[in-house]
């Protein structure tokens, strides 16, 4: 056995989702036992046991939420920590990266979360609208979720069973530098564009949610998700390490730079999630969704007020703007 | 968030309180063993991890079979030549048993006149007179756990040690070691450098073994490969290695004690379930009451879940303050044994308050999920009653 399974952190996320699991299987029972039995017509003393049922999938399914939400920055605090044990990686890029599985779970952890948040969303409809309406796309939604988090209870255990100590790992300097002077920006932006598409993406949202142009608003959001990540962590990143060759979207999340990346990644995917969310229930459910949209622009709001705020800070110390060094590969 | 829910449910748990107290009691009982081992294994993790700082980069040892012997003085020449190399100190020390007592101290002789690769060796002989120390042919350093045990038995200032060949070596105290890393240097007794060989018969022209120091980090595998290659049968130990020791050690104790811990953990969460199944079936009633007056599924499940949230809360704060006062206060009788291993009494170790987030988090984490996770369907099962048939 891999004696990095001992780790005190580590087994205490294994052990915590091993148990979300294990509950959330339970309400995956009583949900298949609903999609066969459900008759929301019959007047059965069935029905109504099976009523009362739903709401057990309900409180289990707020609690595993709640849980994820926790889980998951403990997941990137964890991969935190063994990067001090692991030669060469100085923070969780290295770790995440060691195997197939880590970039992998870290989406699908994403995208268990975005989905429970939809399921959220749907339940609080269904049951307001007192005839249930959409009980069945939640029970299929839900199903479809609990297939993901059996695949990612797998890779949370494959993934770390995996970590070998011993071996060197990749520090985030190779992972994301800008070594031979390739430019690493999507669409063959440069810096100076991608800061102005950044600005103006978030205008538009905030101009389209105020406006309730949902589809714009959803290209805005699809827009915003690899613009506002490599506006990060080719620019805004540097403005927070103070360093104009430092790229990574990990290091911000430890000590050295009192935990900003948490707030910083929070807002942003609670931003996106919140904004989908809210689409949604307005194009498919027909639902006035102004507090999820609300909470969106809050949400985007700190996540750009973050950013600006590191630039013009370091501008307001020094009097210069950070300007990147072309670095020769030495090695 | 409407405050009259609130102030309803304040209320009830607290017109209540006699049904929630043995689980809280419980649960603090369990929260409390959970955060003092942690607590524990954190803040010696970071002593060793800040001791280990003022320690040499590297320590190069000659090997026959499986254990380690003299070296010759000579191979600090060789050393020296090697560019990245900084600091060379051949170091003599050894274990010098007190046979009777059964205990030990770590014997360290020292040139006081020669650079020091341990840091806080440097610093001390730095704030040190070596003048008033010369004066005297015997003098010792010694360390807080040797200056308690001289005390203890009445040796004042004077001990004596003998050598492998029978000679009797008077030595006197000068001064006791500063206390910050105590972990390290409790038992040690630092004296020059010809009176260690003495005591512990080393050759004159050999040493125990050598530190080193490397500057800059990028050469440390360049540097273990240039000294390994000096000679065959050289072990080279470089300190992030001993680092790695220590947080395995840590991670092992750590993860056998969790996984005893979790024989618990499914016991507790056993007794929650049945005593959550008996404890709202009194109180069917109650909730038939509030149904009855119009109270919806979602209202009763969200005062009963708060009611859970509540005793999750409370017992976690408590159990909590009390390990810290537990390990921080009165340094954790019995419980550091467990770690330390009692047999060097004398290593009497102060614990640094370490308490981040995550690690509040973790016992969170361990405490709640489990808690929940079990009461989670007796809670529903109460709230669900229907009004007609609980109050019949």
């Amino acid at each position: 056995m891999n004696s990095l399974l001992l780790n005190t952190d580590i087994a205490i996320f294994l052990l915590g989702e091993f148990i979300l699991w294990v509950v959330l299987l339970i309400a995956f029972g009583v949900n298949l036992y609903l999609l066969k039995k459900w008759d929301f017509h019959s007047y059965t003393n069935l029905q109504y046991r099976i009523e009362k049922l739903a709401y057990l999938i309900m409180v289990i399914i707020i609690f595993s939420f709640l849980m994820k939400f926790i889980l998951l920055p403990y997941f990137v605090f964890t991969m935190d920590k063994i990067s001090d044990i692991v030669p060469g990686a100085m923070c969780s890029a290295g770790v995440i990266s060691f195997n197939a599985y880590g970039m992998k779970l870290f989406f699908i952890k994403m995208a268990i979360l975005l989905l429970l948040m939809i399921w959220l969303m749907i339940n609080h409809y269904d049951i307001e609208a007192k005839v249930y309406p959409w009980f069945r796309a939640k029970s299929w939604l839900f199903v479809f979720i609990f297939i993901l988090i059996t695949i990612e209870l797998y890779w949370d255990y494959a993934f770390f069973a995996d970590i070998d100590i011993h071996k060197v790992l990749n520090c985030c300097s190779t992972l994301y530098g800008l070594l031979e002077g390739v430019n690493p920006l999507p669409f063959g932006l440069d810096k100076r564009e991608i800061i102005i598409l950044f600005y103006m993406i978030y205008a538009m949202i905030i101009s389209s949610t105020f406006g309730k142009q949902n589809y714009i608003l959803l290209i805005g959001l699809i827009l915003f998700i690899p613009i506002g990540y490599y506006s990060v962590l080719y620019f805004f990143g540097t403005y927070i390490y103070e360093m104009p060759n430092h790229n990574c979207p990990f290091c911000m999340l430890q000590k050295d730079y009192y935990y900003i990346g948490y707030p910083l990644w929070g807002s942003f995917f609670g931003g996106v999630f919140l904004g989908i969310t809210a689409i949604l229930a307005e194009e498919r459910l027909k639902k006035d969704s102004k507090r999820l949209k609300y909470l969106m622009v809050l949400s985007f709001t700190i996540f750009v007020t973050i950013c600006t705020f590191f630039v013009l800070h370091y501008y307001y110390k020094n009097g210069v703007f950070l300007e990147p060094v072309k670095v020769e590969m030495v090695m | 968030m409407n405050s009259p829910f609130f102030r309803f449910l304040l209320l009830s748990f607290y017109s209540e309180k006699a049904k929630q107290i043995t689980v809280i009691i419980f649960s603090i009982i369990i929260i409390f063993i959970l955060s003092s081992v942690l607590f524990l294994s954190t803040s010696m993790h970071y002593s060793i991890t800040e001791a280990l700082k003022y320690q040499p980069d590297f320590i190069v040892q000659k090997m026959a079979g499986d254990r380690r012997v003299n070296i010759s003085e000579r191979v600090t020449d060789e050393l020296i030549e090697i560019p990245s190399i900084a600091k060379v100190t051949p170091r003599v020390y050894g274990r010098y048993f007190l046979k009777p007592l059964g205990k030990s101290f770590l014997v360290v002789g020292v040139d006081f006149f020669d650079v020091q690769s341990h840091r806080g060796l440097e610093k001390i002989i730095d704030n040190m007179d070596l003048n008033k120390f010369f004066k005297r042919r015997d003098n010792m350093l010694v360390g807080e756990g040797v200056d308690r045990f001289m005390r203890e038995h009445h040796y004042d200032n004077n001990m004596t040690f003998f050598t492998p060949k029978g000679k009797a070596i008077t030595l006197h105290k000068f001064a006791t070691l500063p206390k910050n890393s105590e972990l390290v240097s409790s038992d040690m007794v630092i004296v020059p450098i010809d009176l260690a060989k003495k005591i512990l018969g080393i050759k004159r022209r050999e040493v125990s073994d050598f530190a080193f120091n490397v500057p800059n980090i990028l050469e440390w595998e360049i540097v273990t490969i240039k000294v390994s290659a000096l000679d065959y049968d050289l072990r080279v130990i470089n300190k992030k290695e001993s680092y790695k020791a220590y947080a395995e050690f840590f991670d092992f104790k750590g993860g056998f004690f969790l996984s005893i811990f979790l024989i618990v953990l499914i016991s507790f969460s056993l007794i929650l379930y049945q005593r959550y199944s008996q404890l709202y079936s009194t109180e069917r009633r109650n909730i038939g009451v509030l149904r009855a007056l119009g109270w919806s599924i979602k209202d009763t499940l969200k005062l009963k879940f708060f009611e859970a949230l509540l005793v999750v809360f409370i017992s976690y704060t408590i159990g909590v303050s009390l390990a810290y006062i537990f390990v921080y206060i009165f340094h954790a009788p019995i419980l550091k044994n467990i770690f330390l291993g009692s047999s060097n009494i004398m290593v009497e170790p102060t614990f640094v308050p370490v308490i981040d987030i995550f690690l509040l988090s973790s016992i969170f984490l361990l405490y709640a999920i489990p808690f929940i996770a079990s009461v989670i369907i007796p809670v529903w099962r109460i709230s669900t009653t229907n009004p007609k048939e609980a109050m019949r």
